[in-house]
């Protein structure tokens, strides 16, 4: 799997470790739309999370894919800046993309380009921020 | 004057987020042809409380809790998806004996959810008969974990390491009375419901999920598997002593409302199967690990998944060795599937509507989190 994919994607993937059943990649904003597609066509179908990580000092996207056959999953992280950050949707791969990708852009800030309706969908239309980013307080003094 | 096809004009209608058949604050922007809905957009978020910020403010343990308040119909589901993630970071395991009591309460937990999900699924379709069985029964098992937990409700009563405490004299002996109980009750419940013209009517052949869209959509649960996968998270990644339990993955090949309904049922009926042999295997022993009052996990991160009644409910946590969590990511069941509500209702009547919303069985409290 890790040499077919790089054989396809090339240089695109930062990193690539199996830990357990999970295959943890770690891969170039360019190729996040091509190596979903290569994942669902070998049988991860299941989009079961796409959510984000802010540390404080990085920000990163992150996919689950999982094959309901073999209990496999696939791990992609996708590195993007904090602030104006913006990344391909992977809509057009999985339908199932759309609402975790407006979370993300509601909650964290993370443009989605090529998502068919990227509006809020847990907060109000005319909230300003992005709560779960670190630099939000958590509570207000 | 000539009366030919009179002109309409597409109306757009709200509902909710006050509507009883949306099964609490959901709102549904409808665009309606006449009757007929050929758009829907659900309007969420009103139940918002910032959880998976509020956890990066609390201890672990602080946060469990919280996590009772997402699907509060089956709080012992987010209470051990947390956990186990939790526990995986940390390397605890709880012992044998807290294992199978984890079960007891979370089949205890699955059965109380599809017995609402029968009561107001029947409710929605104006059986207001099944509403008061299915809350006849359930009430049983609310006395059964108030006995135990000394809540009904939410429970809090998966702990890092084990559970809140070991179950009281007597608790077994009701325990198996229930067990035996239920059955019996199900069979009215399928001469009264299952059998019923209008219900097979209202239900059989409505709101089709073909099985490729709900994988495609990332459904999972009953509502997947009413879809004809068997896609059981006991099964495919068995945490606790799942494994060592015998029971059926339940799917139904229907694909529709009436698919959804039966796997529910004979789910409950596999729940009673598993929950007496946990009683008939418990082993004696310790119902608590030792943990570190100050939990400061090494740095790394863990995915716990959950059968939750509704589906996979997940919870990715990502530590850096603090006593907080750096991200607790919460993934609700419902809020997929609430997802792929628009696709399933497109070209169905508006009463419909409220039979396909209520055959997802959501809860809002894990959807708007």
């Amino acid at each position: 799997m890790i040499d077919n994919l790089k054989a396809e994607i090339g240089e695109d993937i930062e990193s690539a470790e199996q830990v357990g059943r999970e295959l943890r990649l770690r891969v170039r904003p360019a190729a996040l739309v091509a190596c979903c597609r290569f994942c669902k066509e070998r049988g991860y179908r299941y989009p079961a999370d796409i959510t984000a990580v802010d540390t404080g000092s990085e920000m990163r996207v992150v996919y689950r894919l999982v094959s309901l056959e073999s209990g496999e999953h696939v791990v992609i992280s996708v590195g993007v800046p904090r602030t104006g950050g913006s990344l391909p949707s992977v809509t057009g791969v999985f339908k199932g993309a759309d609402w975790p990708e407006r979370e993300v852009y509601d909650l964290f800030g993370v443009r989605f380009i090529g998502h068919p309706d990227l509006r809020r969908i847990l907060l109000t239309d005319d909230w300003q921020g992005f709560p779960l980013l670190k630099t939000v307080p958590a509570q207000s003094k | 004057m000539s009366v030919g096809l009179t002109p309409t004009e597409q109306v757009i209608l709200n509902m909710g987020p006050q509507h009883p058949s949306t099964h609490g604050v959901l709102r549904l922007r409808l665009t309606l042809d006449g009757e007929v809905v050929v758009g829907c957009d659900p309007v969420i978020g009103y139940l918002h409380r910032g959880m998976e910020k509020i956890a990066e403010n609390r201890t672990y343990a602080q946060f469990i809790p919280y996590t009772d308040r997402l699907d509060y119909i089956s709080s012992a589901s987010n209470n051990e998806a947390f956990v186990l993630a939790v526990e995986r970071i940390a390397g605890i395991e709880a012992p044998p004996r807290a294992q199978y009591l984890r079960v007891i309460l979370l089949e205890l937990n699955r059965i109380a959810s599809h017995l609402v999900f029968v009561a107001t699924f029947a409710n929605d379709l104006a059986a207001t008969t099944a509403f008061l069985y299915g809350f006849r029964e359930r009430e049983v098992i609310m006395d059964l974990f108030e006995m135990w937990t000394g809540a009904r409700l939410t429970q809090s009563w998966i702990r890092i390491g084990g559970v809140g405490s070991d179950i009281p004299e007597g608790f077994e002996k009701k325990a198996h009375e229930f067990c035996r109980m239920l059955g019996p009750r199900l069979d009215e419940y399928d001469q009264l419901l299952t059998g019923n013209r209008i219900f097979r009517v209202r239900t059989e052949g409505v709101g089709v999920l073909p099985p490729e869209v709900g994988v495609d959509y990332a459904c999972s649960g009953p509502t997947l598997r009413g879809s004809g996968v068997g896609f059981d998270l006991r099964r495919a990644e068995p945490y606790e002593v799942y494994s060592r339990l015998g029971f059926d993955v339940v799917t139904d090949t229907a694909c529709d409302c009436m698919g959804r309904y039966r796997v529910r049922m004979e789910e409950m009926r596999q729940s009673v199967h598993i929950i007496e042999q946990c009683l008939d295997q418990l082993p004696e022993g310790e119902v608590q690990a030792k943990v570190p009052r100050a939990l400061r996990p090494s740095a790394g991160e863990a995915y716990g998944r959950v059968e939750s009644p509704r589906g996979e409910f997940a919870c990715y946590v990502v530590s850096d060795g603090g006593t907080s969590p750096l991200r607790v990511r919460l993934r609700a069941p419902s809020f997929y599937h609430m997802a792929a509500l628009p696709e399933m209702v497109r070209g169905w009547k508006m009463g419909d509507l409220v039979a396909i919303l209520g055959s997802l069985d959501i809860v809002l409290g894990e959807i708007d989190r």
